[in-house]
């Protein structure tokens, strides 16, 4: 996709999708129209009749695009970090006494953070396991492991690395141990497919706006067992208005307050666009086009590639005598092409790979083309160039 | 972090008057020339010469003592020698407000 600015400026590139996606297929876009243009329904809080309830038949397209057993499991939020909120303080509130929590370095913020914060209030103690080769074996919590270990909060897909994690003996190991299994699926929820039913004791986390597609703003998880989280919100359910005490079946138990409409028709249709154009051409055409901008980049002495080989659509890299913010600004000015630099909210990762100083991240989406790559991955090798001399 | 729109397109000279207060890198060779300029705790400003689009960012816990320093650079550049020992003046006062906050060394 590309629009032009004016004579002169460039087709605007846009490769920052594992931040949020961009463009949304239109079919998302026309579904939010819709539901803004009828009265919002759902069954206990509006009369409005003829309009589609949004949660529910989203419920039921997370269920069939998860194979999951229980729709009624689905909770949504704002985004997988509210989701991350919910579940690890949910999951801490329930706990009675100080116990012992596994994550790694390969975490996003929305995890580390949750974490750090309840270690600092003595709530929990914390085991950061270092990866390699981009990735956390079951070998390594295994090693972790100690009485009191109650959690393990880890991500299925880097935002950096584009690594995945083989969760599903993690998963099992878990549940064999009475450990609870909280998995970010930010990354990969959209890019691979995720059959739930494999995975069964774990919370799952996913977010709408990055490859589902959907607007910033929703988000939600799966939770096999809800009595292992207490909830943290408590209002309005639009039912059983009489009763003072929140409601404890699903998916009241963990929502309150009006939900966000539009946002979940953007995942209902960002689901549905999924399922007509097929997962596996979704991951095989990201994976190709993250291939050739890699190819090229490789051809390049002056560039470091941290992503030699990534499981998803993400190229990070630096660039010979060039901070990365530099680099962004150059691509995003010089030649309209939008990136990310930084951190990307995952220092740990940075402290392993580029001494904490941050890279810059390409990461492309469905609705990218060759070509864009191709465009993308000749202008940094003219910047690399560039600056060497 | 701001943009802004100069009235005339960002030259040489100004690069030059840039360096008296800071370290200005600048990569010719690119296809639009890129320059960044840094001097440490007030300002860091990134642009292409021969643009009138400049990127200025300032460190938050000093934004009250720099808000206004990059206007202050634009000024007194037109005002030749005087004006940069003018800005060296106005630099060395701001420096003696940010000491206030500023760590002990060691600390």
């Amino acid at each position: 996709m590309a629009e032009h600015k004016g004579a002169g400026v460039p087709p605007l590139i846009y490769l920052n999708n594992a931040a949020t996606s961009w463009p949304k297929p239109s079919e998302v876009l026309a579904e939010v129209t819709r539901c803004l243009k009828t009265p919002f329904f759902e069954q206990g809080r509006s009369t409005a009749g003829g309009t589609t309830d949004y949660p529910s038949a989203t419920r039921e397209a997370l269920a069939g695009f998860f194979n999951a057993d229980e729709p009624d499991h689905f909770i949504f939020t704002q985004s997988a970090t509210d989701s991350l909120n919910l579940l690890i303080h949910g999951f801490v509130k329930n706990q009675k006494t100080q116990f012992h929590a596994i994550t790694t370095e390969l975490e996003h913020n929305s995890v580390l953070r949750p974490l750090h914060t309840l270690e600092g209030e003595r709530r929990l103690t914390l085991s950061t396991l270092p990866f390699d080769d981009g990735r956390v074996s079951l070998h390594e919590i295994k090693k972790a492991i100690r009485s009191d270990t109650r959690l393990v909060v880890m991500t299925h897909g880097s935002n950096v690395l584009g690594s995945l994690q083989n969760i599903r003996p993690i998963s099992e190991y878990c549940a064999s141990n009475d450990i609870f299994l909280i998995i970010d699926g930010a990354q990969t929820v959209g890019q691979i497919p995720i059959n739930l039913s494999e995975i069964p004791d774990c919370a799952f986390i996913f977010t709408g706006h990055k490859a589902l597609f959907g607007l910033p703003g929703i988000g939600g998880f799966y939770l096999n067992d809800p009595e292992a989280i207490a909830p943290i919100r408590h209002g309005g359910t639009g039912t059983d208005s009489r009763a003072l005490a929140h409601p404890k079946d699903m998916p009241q138990k963990f929502e309150a307050g009006t939900p966000n409409y539009p946002g979940i028709a953007s995942l209902l249709a960002g689901i549905r666009y999924i399922e007509r154009t097929g997962q596996d051409a979704i991951t095989n055409k990201c994976r190709g086009l993250t291939a050739l901008i890699i190819r090229e980049l490789n051809k390049d002495p002056n560039i470091t590639l941290y992503t030699p080989a990534p499981d998803l659509p993400v190229v990070s890299f630096n660039i010979r005598n060039l901070e990365n913010d530099e680099v962004g600004y150059i691509l995003a000015k010089a030649y309209n092409i939008i990136t990310r630099t930084g951190l990307h909210c995952a220092p740990l990762v940075h402290d392993r790979i580029d001494g904490g100083k941050g890279c810059i991240r390409m990461s492309c989406s469905y609705l990218n083309t060759p070509e864009e790559c191709r465009q993308a991955a000749d202008a940094v090798r003219e910047v690399a160039d560039s600056a060497d001399r | 972090m701001k943009e802004f729109v100069l009235d005339e397109p960002l030259t040489g000279e100004f690069l030059a008057f840039l360096k008296s207060f800071g370290t200005v890198k600048l990569y010719p060779h690119l296809k639009r020339p890129y320059f960044s300029f840094e001097q440490e705790h007030f300002i860091s400003i990134k642009g292409f010469v021969g643009d009138a689009n400049v990127e200025v960012r300032n460190r938050k816990e000093f934004s009250d003592l720099t808000g206004d320093y990059f206007h202050l650079l634009l000024f007194y550049y037109h005002e030749g020698e005087p004006g940069t020992r003018k800005m060296q003046e106005i630099e060395k006062s701001i420096r003696e407000k940010m000491k206030i906050r500023l760590p002990a060394p060691g600390n």
